[in-house]
């Protein structure tokens, strides 16, 4: 049985609802990462599950118990909020161990365990200053060990790193990471960026409009996105996704024949409008002898690879090449094309084919 | 360069004195000729021509039993005040912030008395505290009691005269305090919400403290002005019976304005200046060595 499950649990703000019916089912140490664009609901749902909203219907159980209307002190979660949410007057000691005095612990037992959880999180020289003298690495670090002194069921993190710069990010990206591992608690992290949930996750559940689009580990979200909103969402630069027909095990963009993997061809058959999609990184080498040529407009050299940005007809084109590639903006080439990394989508229902 | 130097100058003084001749006409003339006149002994009825007496005016001041009785009272009903002003008006911002049922029209009801002239507020009082006519000694013999004289036995006259105070000016307490409570992040108290706080500590750790910055300069506000009322013991009392409620302002007024003994009302304003500063500067340290431990 999953540790924590949500069933048929809406949230409607008035006459808006923000989350129609939604199942999901946590594994007891499942990292999840709830990704999605913003307004997507992913935040109202953690908020749920912490308790901080009350759900509409549906219900909420963690670890076997129904705790839909249950206070959020009751649910044996811990959350990290994205502005950290210290508390200003207390030392980072205080604001560790506050939690553990109010409900009684012995001073012993939280001067062990805060001093166990500064150690992990390297805040010991730290202990005794105020959130406001410590930097925003140092401020998240605080609110994570506030959440894991508590040894909660289940860990909440609502945006941690949204507030850090980009380097500090993908320390603590890593450092989270480790942490919920070695702990082996319940998690559940949301984010809007792509890159954090496919890094952290052992599953990720894709969201928009307050829907599941698609819950997988994160090489399955990007080999085999379920829909056309997934494969656009993950993978950066996103991916190129062009009007074609299938016709003869080839498809036909723009007026380019771009022949199809044997398999691929016998499953899809011929069909006369479909949603081509290829990621700008499998224009780059390729086993197939297919190959899309176009005039970029734009050559963005990266260093490690340099990106080709055109048109196929009317619609945009993203290539990523090789750095020396003989590319210029305004002169035709040709980049080649892995057609075993090719997707297809129903253009009606945006459905994976 | 000496004739452009010349003309700055001039320049200078064009917008130097206008401010400097406002600030000596307005603050430091009053405050300094009502200096010299409390260092004499001056009377306009019957008219005696100045006469400088040295220190006596404050001499006599502080060996009058008057004096120390209106600071007596004037500190009663000061801090006493103050204190029920602070906690009423923090429990009632407290519940309007947490949105108790129909807190908007709490809201405008609560603010309604703070809109009031004192004097108005004092004429009120003093119908509804009247002995014979007031609704308070009707409820009270209604109830069996006997007839209180609230405005003519001391106690109950300071009593009353607390009552009317707290009454006036805890809407202002609630409102600043309210706009405090509204400041703070909502992400603190959710925090603490998951973390199993319970409400009463989540406010004893979280909320006062986070306030404690704003409660000082409240209370220090309301202690300022409160030391110096006078229109609500005025109107209710006259400083009665006898001046058993008679404050520090109210005996300046009585001394200037009925016995026109003008060098020794000077004298005692400025003893209630030096006054009012010992206080406030008692507070504010009192109150740094509080904000210390959290700040």
């Amino acid at each position: 049985m999953a540790h924590v499950e949500l069933s048929q649990l809406t949230k409607a703000f008035g006459a808006v609802t923000v989350i129609p019916p939604l199942d999901l089912d946590i594994e007891a140490g499942e990292f999840l990462v709830l990704v999605g664009p913003s307004g997507c609901g992913k935040t109202t749902t953690l908020r749920m599950l912490a308790g901080l909203e009350t759900a509409s219907s549906g219900t909420i159980s963690i670890a076997g118990q129904d705790v839909t209307d249950t206070r959020p002190g009751e649910r044996d979660c811990a959350m990290v909020f994205q502005n950290y949410a210290l508390y200003p007057h207390m030392s980072v000691r205080d604001n560790i161990g506050y939690a553990m005095r109010v409900h009684g612990a012995a001073p012993a037992e939280i001067e062990a365990r805060v001093g166990e959880a500064a150690e992990l999180l390297g805040l010991t020289p730290y202990l005794d200053r105020k959130p406001k003298n410590l930097s925003g690495g140092q401020r998240q670090r605080v609110a994570i060990g506030r959440a894991l002194v508590r040894q909660p069921q289940v860990f909440l993190f609502d945006e941690p790193l949204s507030n850090l710069d980009a380097k500090l990010r993908v320390e603590m990206r890593t450092e989270i990471k480790l942490l919920q591992r070695r702990l082996g608690t319940t998690t559940v992290y949301v984010t809007h960026d792509q890159v954090e949930a496919m890094t952290m996750a052992d599953r990720v559940v894709v969201m928009h409009a307050g829907r599941i689009e698609q819950a997988a580990d994160p090489i399955t979200l990007y080999e085999r996105p379920a829909n056309r909103f997934v494969a656009n969402f993950i993978g950066s630069p996103a991916m190129n996704f062009l009007s074609a027909r299938i016709e003869g095990g080839a498809v036909h963009v723009g007026g380019q024949r771009l022949p199809l993997d044997p398999a691929d061809a016998a499953r899809l058959g011929d069909r006369t409008s479909v949603a081509f999609g290829i990621r700008p990184e499998h224009m780059r080498q390729a086993e197939a002898e297919a190959a899309l040529s176009f005039t970029p407009e734009v050559v963005e050299p990266l260093g490690a690879h340099t990106l080709l940005l055109g048109h196929v007809g009317e619609e945009k084109v993203v290539a990523q090449v090789d750095p020396r590639f003989p590319a210029a903006p305004g002169e035709p080439c040709t980049v080649p094309v892995d057609m075993t990394q090719a997707h297809f989508f129903d253009p009606e229902t945006d459905i994976r084919l | 360069m000496h004739q452009t130097a010349g003309r700055g100058d001039a320049i200078k003084h064009v917008f130097m004195w206008p401010a400097f001749l406002i600030v000596l006409v307005v603050t430091l003339f009053p405050l300094i000729y009502a200096l010299v006149v409390s260092f004499q002994a001056i009377r306009i009825v019957p008219p005696l021509p100045p006469r400088f007496v040295g220190v006596e005016n404050y001499a006599d001041i502080l060996s009058s039993a008057r004096f120390w009785g209106s600071m007596w009272t004037t500190s009663v009903i000061v801090f006493v005040s103050v204190a029920l002003q602070f906690v009423i008006g923090f429990a009632l911002a407290l519940a309007l912030h947490h949105n108790v049922p129909g807190a908007n029209l709490y809201r405008v009801t609560f603010l309604l008395p703070m809109f009031l002239a004192p004097v108005c507020v004092a004429l009120i009082a003093r119908m509804i505290f009247h002995p014979y006519l007031g609704p308070v000694n009707d409820a009270m013999s209604g109830m069996g009691f006997g007839n209180i004289p609230f405005l003519t036995e001391p106690n109950l006259a300071v009593a009353v005269l607390i009552t009317v105070e707290v009454w006036q000016w805890t809407p202002f307490v609630t409102l600043l305090m309210l706009a405090g409570l509204q400041s703070l992040p909502d992400e603190v108290f959710e925090a603490a919400k998951v973390d199993n706080i319970p409400a009463w500590r989540r406010f004893r750790d979280i909320t006062f403290p986070m306030l404690l910055p704003l409660s000082v300069a409240v209370i220090f506000i309301r202690l300022i002005e409160g030391f110096k009322v006078i229109d609500t013991v005025f109107v209710l009392t006259g400083g009665g019976p006898g001046t058993a409620t008679e404050t520090l302002t109210l005996f300046a007024y009585n001394e200037g304005f009925k016995k026109f003994n003008l060098g020794y009302t000077s004298a005692l304003s400025f003893t209630f200046l030096i006054i009012v500063i010992i206080v406030g500067t008692a507070y504010l340290a009192a109150a740094q060595r509080v904000m210390r431990r959290y700040a």
